[in-house]
């Protein structure tokens, strides 16, 4: 029975790592670009649902949907002011720039209440969870789960049969045949910084509402899903919720019988779960350089 | 020509006459973290040190003294700790250091001791008032070891032989307890069954609930801050072991953060605090609510243990320099503030109505040996959404013997 619960808890949590790790495949996958401000649109996103919902004063599920529409639209904003102008150049450049972007985006939160201290959304949720057969679930946990799960649909239908998914991918794979068969290359990627933003947000909510509202603990989210983008393939939206749930249990596992063992041969204190993804990466890569569902390039000379 | 020159001389004398109106200026500093991690903590702490400051140069505290008080955010980074520290001993020669993380305050060790520079920081790690280079280190309340202890030691009182797990932050902070507690274990017949580390971002303690639930932990001691704690908490009611696993934790584990967070999960989780609640009735709480309405402060800044605890060390800094002023023919410098930070004991310890006093009736005192401020404690409970007290003040007798075994 603890194997299972460990093993559900496990998917829970890697459920809010896809969810924050979605936003990060999606630019990728559509510009070649690693989105180091991707922390910054979960926390603003949550910040926002938040804000509409106690300041404002709306009901917390519109709030929380105008919110994902607002980082959406943030997205999208971004990529106008920032992004668009280094369309054809380096690579690097345009990481640089989502670096900065973080920074400035760091600084502004500070300006605001959300700078400093904890924040709760007002209760949406029953409290406890679902007890099923005596594993137990939490109902942010559940909302996590169903939120990856719908996003997971989405997008999966999109990427393949939609137009402007199968745009995307053209622009991924290469920027000036796109172009030069008429794809519009910026809306592309106007449009993938706006879903990145809508799957930001929603990440954000969900850990808003299982452990509060902190500005530096929403950012760190956004780091902690680096693992589980390589280790599903930066370009794969199912190699983000795989990669995602994988390091979930793999946390949960480490922290359930791992820590134990350590503590056995006086390695005391735990811990185990923040090194194990890594370590398991680290393996993995030896094997699958471009992760579980990443696309392999293969460059002829 | 005539009139410009009289003109010229009476705004002089007018200037002449505001500078000895408002007499020297001395300067204290803080840093600490008013954004970034543990900001929680540190923002309410530097907002009751900006408040304690304005009050007393509104008050004129010291006579002839404006206080030029210097709170800077370092956003709990080491290198912007020393950064701002050594900008100040260049430029504005700060009479008294107010500090804030553990990290940064053991590694400042070195420089606060060549300086001489006295230093009151937020953090109550004991190494701070360890040897070496503990000199000029003073606690205003009760160290995190010493808290924890004390919690050891009322868990004895009901029950002996318990199990007890440690549940602490991932860094020198949280880890400042663990050999402490080892060693009050031993002595009171107590096991620890299980350390554990645990930061921000636990999205989920399930694992580790049923790990310490199947080591036989009938105790989690938390040395943390209120966000990883309240998610412990919240797990635990929805697995069902807060009827089995009884909670408690040190001084920033607790206050209304831990309510706010963790919701009805917080009910019985108990808190070791040197610090009066917000409902009671002391000189130091009934300052701290005129100052919060006084310079606008949100209900959450007010509600906070930390606007408590910021005050609390400004007040101590305060009355030192005031103190020194008095006694030095109104030198305020490293050296005199020290001496007056030692000599702050027996008739002549300090009572700002802001933390506990122990039986003796006494507040603050500190001594050359002695670097504790506060020596009481209390455990208190959640019960009906609120922290109350349910022990008296006392201090860990036990604790003094596991410091220096």
């Amino acid at each position: 029975m603890d194997l299972a619960q460990n093993l559900i808890s496990g998917v829970a949590v890697g459920c809010i790592y896809a969810l924050a790790a979605l936003g990060f495949v999606l630019i990728y996958k559509s510009s070649r670009v690693i989105n180091f401000a991707n922390g910054q649109l979960i926390a603003i996103g949550a910040f926002l649902a938040y804000a509409l919902a106690v300041w404002v004063g709306l009901p917390v599920l519109l709030a929380m949907l105008l919110a994902m529409l607002l980082t959406a639209g943030l997205g999208f904003l971004v990529e106008r002011f920032f992004l668009r102008r280094l369309v054809g150049q380096p690579i690097i450049s345009v990481i640089m720039v989502t670096i900065g972007l973080a920074s400035v985006l760091d600084g502004l939160m500070y300006l605001t209440p959300f700078g400093s201290g904890n924040f709760t959304f007002p209760q949406f949720l029953p409290p406890g969870g679902l007890n099923l057969g005596g594993v137990s679930i939490s109902y942010p946990q559940l909302l996590a789960i169903g939120f990856t799960v719908v996003f997971l649909l989405i997008f999966g239908w999109f990427f393949q049969r939609s137009i402007l998914g199968i745009a995307m991918r053209a622009v991924a794979d290469d920027q000036m045949a796109s172009m030069s068969l008429g794809v519009s290359v910026e809306k592309v990627f106007a449009l993938a910084w706006a879903v990145a933003g809508l799957a930001a947000a929603s990440a954000g909510i969900v850990v808003g509402a299982v452990s509060g509202l902190n500005q530096d603990g929403l950012i760190a989210i956004g780091l902690a899903v680096f693992p589980a983008v390589i280790l599903g393939g930066l370009d794969s939206v199912p190699g983000a919720v795989v990669g995602g749930i994988v390091i979930g249990i793999l946390q949960s596992l480490s922290t359930a019988y791992l820590d134990g063992l350590l503590a056995q041969v006086g390695l005391v204190g735990g811990g185990s779960q923040y090194a194990v993804p890594f370590v398991v990466l680290l393996i993995m890569l030896w094997f699958k350089p471009h992760g579980l569902f990443g696309t392999e390039e293969i460059e002829r000379v | 020509m005539k009139r410009a020159m009289t003109l010229a001389l009476a705004v002089t004398i007018g200037l002449l006459g505001l500078v000895l109106a408002q007499g020297r200026t001395v300067t204290l500093l803080w840093s600490g973290a008013i954004t970034g991690p543990t900001s929680d903590v540190g923002g309410p702490y530097a907002a009751g040190i900006e408040d304690y400051c304005r009050y007393a140069n509104e008050q004129r505290l010291i006579p002839n003294v404006t206080l030029n008080c210097i709170v800077r955010d370092d956003q709990y980074q080491n290198p912007n700790t020393q950064r701002i520290l050594e900008e100040a001993l260049d430029r504005s020669k700060p009479a008294i250091y107010l500090g804030y993380s553990t990290g940064a305050m053991l590694q400042l060790k070195p420089l606060i001791q060549e300086v001489k520079l006295p230093t009151i920081p937020a953090s109550a790690h004991i190494g701070l008032i360890d040897p070496p280079n503990n000199q000029y280190f003073f606690l205003p309340v009760s160290s995190y070891s010493e808290q924890v202890v004390a919690l050891m030691e009322y868990i004895n009182r009901s029950e002996k032989n318990a199990r007890i797990a440690l549940v602490v932050n991932p860094s020198p902070f949280g880890r400042a307890v663990v050999d402490h507690a080892r060693r009050a274990a031993q002595r009171l017949g107590q096991t620890i069954v299980d350390v554990r580390e645990v930061g921000g971002g636990n999205l989920d303690n399930t694992a580790l609930l049923r790990a310490l639930d199947a080591a036989g932990a009938q105790y989690i001691i938390h040395q943390n801050v209120a966000g990883p704690v309240a998610n412990i908490l919240k797990d635990a009611k929805r697995l069902g072991l807060d009827r089995k696993i009884k909670q408690m934790g040190a001084v920033y584990t607790g206050g209304s953060d831990l309510i706010r967070l963790a919701g009805d999960a917080a009910e019985g989780y108990l808190w070791a605090s040197s610090y009066y609640t917000l409902d009671e009735n002391t000189p130091g709480i009934a300052l701290q609510r005129q100052l919060a309405t006084r310079y606008n402060r949100s209900a959450d800044i007010l509600n906070s243990t930390n606007y408590t605890a910021g005050m609390l060390a400004a007040a101590i800094a305060i009355e030192a320099m005031k103190r020194a002023a008095q006694r030095f023919s109104g030198r305020i410098d490293n050296d005199t503030v020290y001496q007056s930070i030692i000599g702050m004991n027996g008739p002549n310890a300090f009572k700002p109505g802001f933390a506990v006093s122990t039986k003796a009736g006494i507040e603050i005192d500190f001594t050359r040996s002695e670097q504790t401020g506060a020596e009481g404690l209390r455990v208190l409970e959640v019960r009906g959404g609120k922290f109350v007290p349910i022990t008296d003040p006392f201090t860990s007798a036990l604790f003094r013997q596991v410091r220096n075994p």
